[in-house]
């Protein structure tokens, strides 16, 4: 156990490496900096609302660098796209570090940051299960009648009804092939930023999605671009935070530790493995950590005199983890051993490369 | 060695792996908790 004074509590030192390699490796996977399971685990394992937000950001924008080393050797991507958001971006981030310090004045910023995290999680859930089940079916069909699948699969239809909005100035984002309203990607941008600044996440939860279903880029573009958008939303989200007080700079540290190694895996990962995989992946991370920081707001709701309610708090929130972990890990080992030529179940080559 | 047919659903099927998964996970982070954390955090 070690003693984290700014914070005020004792935790294993293990455990906040473990939440780092995790979220490092389900990071460099799918391009979520890992915010939305941090916050929350870290409030199920006793850390203040706050400083559970101020640590999350911190860790984050040290592990936003390395993932987004990766991500550019493989041309994931597209910096016109990136460099746009950015304004956006730290404006948001400002508004929802604000909202934060005046829950905190109130004393309810636990509270707060597990019913957002809960309403948040659990909508993206449901709208990314939607157009992932599509996109797999679609990729399906596609394999029955012998066409070839490629890398993306796109079916939601309103990239184009975003990218018919006419406001000046349009830009070209070429990695990313898609030409868009500037204040689309700003509007992008101010949203995200506001929930990041908030939650103390990197706010790639719902970058990710945002950049996939409104702007129109693929999957993995958005994964490189939403790591690169990080390090500036987490970089001003993390001098914002220390300057409230907000963060413990051991436990950062301890977390990093685990988050170096996980990001390098997980960013290698990507290249095994299709779009779909991808949403699908994020979509159960999303509703395993919904349903351990719901037990938590139960727990905390109740006086925190049900214990059972916190014993599967963190039995989710742990497992949830090892889950996204062993998930990951299984993935990349079908797909080399479908790329040998051995023999994998009949679901894996609609979701590996 | 082949796969008792039993447990060839946790495999072949995408559901079943992802039941069989998660099983392990929860029961894993049940384990350290009780080994662990219980009486600690």
């Amino acid at each position: 156990m070690f003693d984290f004074a700014i914070a005020g509590i004792a935790a294993p030192i293990i455990l906040l490496v473990f939440v780092g390699f995790t979220v490092g490796t389900v990071g460099g996977f799918i391009g979520v900096g890992g915010g939305y399971m941090v916050t929350p685990a870290l409030i199920v394992f006793g850390f203040p609302g706050y400083m559970a937000s101020g640590i999350d950001m911190t860790h984050i924008a040290g592990k936003g660098v390395i993932a987004t080393v990766r991500h550019r050797q493989l041309g994931n991507i597209d910096w016109t796209l990136a460099l746009s958001m950015v304004a956006g971006t730290m404006l948001g981030v400002e508004l929802g570090v604000r909202l934060l310090v005046h829950f905190k004045n109130l004393g309810i910023s636990s509270v707060a940051l597990l019913i957002t995290s809960v309403v948040v999680m659990f909508g993206l859930f449901l709208y990314t299960q939607i157009e992932t089940r599509r996109a797999h079916l679609k990729a399906e069909q596609m394999s029955r009648e012998g066409l070839k699948v490629g890398r993306e699969i796109q079916t939601s239809s309103l990239p184009r009804l975003f990218q018919k909005i006419p406001f000046f100035p349009i830009v070209r984002c070429r990695t990313a092939r898609v030409v868009v309203s500037m204040w689309v990607i700003v509007a992008v941008g101010i949203v995200t930023g506001a929930l990041a600044g908030f939650l103390g996440v990197g706010g790639g939860f719902i970058r990710v999605p945002a950049l996939v279903y409104l702007v129109g880029a693929s999957s993995h573009i958005a994964v490189g671009t939403d790591l690169l958008e990080i390090i500036f939303s987490g970089g001003y989200g993390a001098l914002r935070h220390s300057i409230e007080g907000h963060v413990d700079m051991m436990a950062v540290l301890f977390m990093i530790c685990g988050a170096m190694l996980g990001a390098q895996f997980g960013s290698i990962a990507t290249s095994y493995v299709r779009g779909p995989a991808i949403r699908y992946i994020l979509s159960y991370s999303l509703i395993l950590a919904t349903c351990g920081a719901a037990l938590r707001l139960a727990y905390v709701l109740t006086g925190q005199s049900v214990e059972l309610l916190s014993f599967f708090a963190v039995m989710l929130t742990l497992g949830e983890m090892i889950f996204l972990c062993l998930f990951i890990i299984s993935l990349v080992w079908f797909a080399t051993r479908k790329k040998h030529g051995k023999a994998v179940p009949p679901w894996v080559p609609a979701l590996v490369m | 060695m082949s796969t008792p047919k039993a447990l060839r659903w946790f495999v072949d099927s995408m559901v079943g792996y992802w039941v069989l998964l998660l099983v392990i996970s929860l029961g894993a982070a049940a384990v350290i908790y009780e080994v662990w954390f219980k009486g600690r955090m």
